[in-house]
């Protein structure tokens, strides 16, 4: 049990997605204008991670790994099916993105359209993938990998949270006028990695 | 006093002409008087309490910290050598170093910051902004007392470029002025200010040699006492409280001891943890000053009171938990520094000295009085994790606050939401 808190706390601040690896900046940058949209996009990573993660890891372990296969016929005993695994990765995520389409277009169309092609974007998202390739890396079991894809979607929605509201703050602030919108948002979240650094190499 | 305001008027400069100069002149002379400048519009002036003033006031709430600091680097110099052991021995020989070791960083600091901050001021086109003030005391004070000076410099040019005017100059910065110069130096230089080990070094810089020299004119040997014996040490690294606590508990920190010129001293006994005697930064020494400094912000209502108390009871809170998890699994875990009894946890490093004058700074923290409760509470909370049990980083107050500084736009936003709700909800019934 302490193993699978200390598995979340650090995916979700040790070994944050966005402010410590830098993944996945694109939609981070786009969508923080407004907290509510933060808020929407950071719960539909986090919805996308917790499922990609495990269903990938059941992919990977019944079908792709070596000897997965065997039970077909003996030859395929050592046989590795690894090679596909970018592209099932990708497929998985994709379906999981249009699943998420489709709820948030049916019950908050409001939120469906301030999104935009940001939703759909989320397949293409690194730090999707990257949840799925870093479990892998990590040889996590599939509890575990559950874990870790909640958590590192809970690091990028606090992430994308604090950023939205930080740029809400200075929406009322004289910056000078060459920075404003985009460049100030990289200086941010260049400062938020900064603070982020103090929490690296915590051991629980 | 006549003759002063004769003397400002006949020396303004055009402004047409020269821009510089005259934000320059305006600067300094609205330190002399009350600006003349006046609202176009309607205003509501409930106090005479403008930035400036606000800005003083800190200034000298830290001013007691600030000259037992001082103070504190010549004592540690001549404690290096082996003379003058007692702490208020030696009074005036201490003081002086202290101030001759100091001021060439409290300059180049003034120098770099305000220089930047009348650049700014210039091209905007306003007055000169005040906060700087503040972070130009700040930063030499969170620094190591031996750090070279171009890195101060470097450090200070960072922080107020990108944490400051960036973001639209004072009063509108995200992140503490003073933190980001010492959070850029801890990552850029670690070695100068990695912090678990404390290099305390009886070298006396260009300014000393050359009272030194002027001393000696005067017939006056070794003024400062840097006679043929004591110059045998070349200086000595000792260890902090913190990386002693962190190797051994409370205990290894009362049994480390110093010995030189053949006597032994304890070097981090409670009473001299509690004065100040340890060397270090100059801000974190003495927490009796620091202690009357928060005394005096809280009661001018300039640092607010709430992030004060809920920032000690956070701390309190967290090294507790600590405590009772050491007693519970005490012969499982490695970690020797959570058995620390929580109430010698504020005794060691800079945690009054990041909650009177780091957390409290009013543009970095939450705005909403429930917002700053929460916000306190979690600095108290994250700093204690970050000491603890993070062996990378021997202190945690710096980060702490940088990260709840990230966060403190969005605890408002939160607290304002919730407020939104309730009232609502009225409005239904």
């Amino acid at each position: 049990m302490s193993d699978l808190i200390n598995i979340f706390v650090k995916a979700a601040f040790v070994e944050n997605m966005v402010l410590i690896y830098f993944l996945g900046m694109c939609s981070y940058l786009a969508v923080s204008k407004t907290i509510k949209t933060a808020v929407g996009l950071g719960a539909a990573v986090i919805f996308v991670l917790a499922i990609t993660a495990p269903v990938n890891w059941i992919i990977r372990e019944t079908l792709l790994v070596e000897g997965a296969l065997s039970w077909i016929s003996p030859a395929l005993a050592d046989q590795s099916f690894e090679f596909l695994g970018l592209i099932i990765y990708i497929g998985v995520i994709a379906a999981m993105v249009q699943l998420v389409e489709m709820v948030i277009e049916k019950f908050s169309p409001a939120l469906y359209m301030s999104l935009g092609i940001f939703l759909p974007l989320i397949t293409v998202n690194c730090a999707i993938l990257g949840g799925t390739l870093f479990m892998i890396a990590k040889e996590y079991s599939l509890a575990e990998s559950t874990v870790f894809g909640i958590g590192s979607g809970f690091g990028f929605f606090l992430a994308i949270v604090a950023l939205a509201a930080i740029r809400e703050k200075i929406k009322y602030s004289a910056v000078p006028a060459p920075l404003r919108g985009l460049g100030m948002a990289f200086i941010i979240t260049g400062l938020m990695g900064l603070a982020f650094m103090g929490l690296m190499g915590i051991k629980l | 006093m006549k003759f002063i305001r004769n003397f400002m008027d006949k020396i303004e400069p055009d402004k047409k002409d020269s821009p510089f100069l005259h934000t320059l002149w305006d600067g300094f002379d609205t330190f002399l008087y009350v600006p003349a400048h006046v609202t176009k519009s309607g205003t509501h002036i409930k106090d005479g309490m403008d930035l400036k003033r606000t800005m003083i006031h800190v200034v000298l709430a830290m001013q007691l910290a600030f000259i037992i600091g001082m103070y504190n680097i010549g004592h540690q110099h001549y404690f290096a050598l082996g003379l003058f052991p007692d702490f208020f021995a030696g009074f005036w020989e201490k003081l002086l170093y202290g101030v001759l070791q100091y001021l060439p960083m409290l300059i180049v600091v003034h120098v770099v910051g305000l220089g930047i901050e009348f650049i700014f001021a210039t091209k905007k086109g306003h007055a000169i902004e005040e906060g700087f003030l503040v972070s130009a005391f700040l930063i030499p004070l969170v620094m190591p007392p031996a750090i070279p000076l171009w890195i101060v410099a470097l450090a200070t040019a960072f922080s107020v470029v990108i944490a400051k005017e960036a973001f639209g100059g004072t009063g509108m910065n995200i992140f503490n002025v003073a933190l980001i110069a010492r959070v850029f130096v801890f990552f850029a230089f670690p070695a100068e200010i990695s912090g678990d080990e404390i290099w305390v070094s009886p070298d006396y810089s260009w300014l000393h040699q050359g009272f030194s020299g002027i001393a000696s004119l005067f017939g006056s040997n070794d003024f400062f006492s840097m006679n043929a014996a004591a110059v045998a040490v070349d200086g000595y690294t000792g260890a902090t409280p913190l990386s002693l606590a962190a190797k051994g508990g409370w205990e290894n920190v009362q049994a480390y001891t110093v010995s030189i010129a053949d006597q032994t001293y304890q070097p981090y006994s409670v009473s001299n943890l509690l004065l100040g005697n340890v060397p270090g930064s100059v801000g974190e020494g003495s927490k009796i000053a620091i202690i009357l400094g928060a005394l005096f912000l809280a009661v001018t209502r300039i640092g607010s009171w709430r992030i004060m108390l809920s920032m000690v009871l956070g701390a309190a809170f967290m090294s507790i938990v600590l405590n009772i998890i050491s007693v519970q699994y005490g012969a499982e875990l490695t970690n020797p520094f959570i058995s620390v009894p929580w109430y010698y946890q504020f005794l060691m490093g800079s945690v009054f000295f990041a909650m009177a004058f780091m957390a409290t700074d009013p543009v970095t923290a939450s705005g909403t009085s429930t917002g700053k409760w929460v916000y306190g509470f979690l600095i108290g909370v994250v700093g204690i994790i970050i000491r603890v049990l993070n062996p990378a980083y021997p202190e945690g107050w710096m980060l702490a606050i940088l990260l709840l500084n990230v966060f403190a736009p969005l605890i408002d936003h939160v607290v304002l939401q919730q407020n939104i709700k309730r009232r609502l909800r009225r409005v239904k019934v």
